[in-house]
């Protein structure tokens, strides 16, 4: 029997339209190729602290942005289930803390995941890489085929009536 | 968006002219509301949400830079308001020598991931001692455009 191309597929949701994009190609590929359909939201804490100790949150703010990021993760993760639902593919979620590059790398080699899809990344407008992005990193740090999705609004269409 | 998909080259201002902390949130406060043509009452608005948010602890960091930031209501996407002043300015408590490199941050209220991305990446870079230095002595908005892009 021939084997398919990817058995394990894992979208990363960052809270941004072009990372829902993203889950809506992998739910439409997961279904047509019969892969396991896998979803992740990290919550940047590293970023979090990182704020704390630079003085620019402080203790108070943070633990209020870390509720919002925590109320995005489930919206966003409430959604996916939704979306995946609406196409008769199963997802396992998972909202993870964390820095969001090292957890999905981490996530994929515990889960034996054999492709990440991800929205579009930043095009390389400055050589610095304090300016690099946390997609711009797990693009580079993937041990396995990424697939970056750029932003498309007809996908868009053939899960219109769960938006 | 990240933060150089934020930064725009007329929400750059160099030099500041304020003095005082409040002066110069509302310079840069100002350079934003021309650009996106909001009303008096919002720009005074923004302000207070700015200091109100500076009243719970300076965000002076080391360096001479501070970002002050804030979540306001109605704004659609993450700007970032850069000014550079020739002169340091008492920005919050004594510990720290002034400050002369500022990044307003106003960011909309759903959207934590992106403000927290973009708050995240101007305090990496100003941890640069060089990146700085070139900061410091940017003689025009186009000089800090180009910092960025380089």
């Amino acid at each position: 029997m021939k084997k398919t191309p990817f058995s394990k597929i894992l979208v990363y949701l960052d809270g941004s339209e072009g990372s829902m994009t993203a889950l809506m190609y992998a739910i439409l590929l997961a279904s047509s190729v019969k892969a396991e359909l896998h979803a992740s939201y990290v919550v940047n804490t590293k970023a979090l602290s990182e704020l704390v100790k630079a003085r620019v949150f402080v203790n108070q703010e943070k633990l209020e942005y870390m509720e919002d990021l925590k109320k995005d993760a489930k919206r966003h993760i409430r959604h996916s289930e939704r979306l995946a639902a609406s196409k008769n593919v199963d997802i396992h979620t998972s909202i993870m803390e964390g820095s969001p590059h090292k957890e999905i790398l981490s996530y994929m080699k515990q889960h034996g995941i054999d492709l990440l899809v991800m929205g579009s990344v930043n095009a390389i407008r400055s050589r610095r890489e304090e300016l690099a992005s946390e997609t711009d990193r797990m693009l580079r740090t993937a041990p396995c085929p990424v697939m970056v999705i750029r932003d498309d609004y007809d996908i868009w269409a053939e899960f219109e009536e769960e938006i | 968006m990240t933060l150089l998909e934020a930064i725009d080259k007329n929400l750059i201002k160099v030099p500041l002219t304020s003095s005082s902390p409040k002066d110069v949130i509302e310079e840069l406060v100002s350079l934003y509301a021309d650009k996106a043509g909001l009303l008096a009452g919002k720009k005074d608005e923004i302000v207070s949400r700015v200091m109100a948010r500076e009243s719970l602890g300076s965000t002076a960091m080391e360096k001479g830079i501070a970002i002050p930031h804030a979540k306001i209501d109605g704004v659609s996407k993450t700007a970032v308001i850069i000014g550079i002043s020739r002169l340091p300015v008492q920005f919050g408590d004594s510990e720290h020598k002034g400050s002369r490199i500022f990044f307003l941050v106003l960011a909309p209220e759903d959207n934590p991931s992106e403000h927290i991305q973009i708050l995240a990446s101007i305090a990496k870079i100003c941890s640069s001692d060089l990146f700085v230095r070139m900061l410091e002595s940017a003689k025009t908005a186009d000089d800090v455009y180009q910092l960025f892009f380089d």
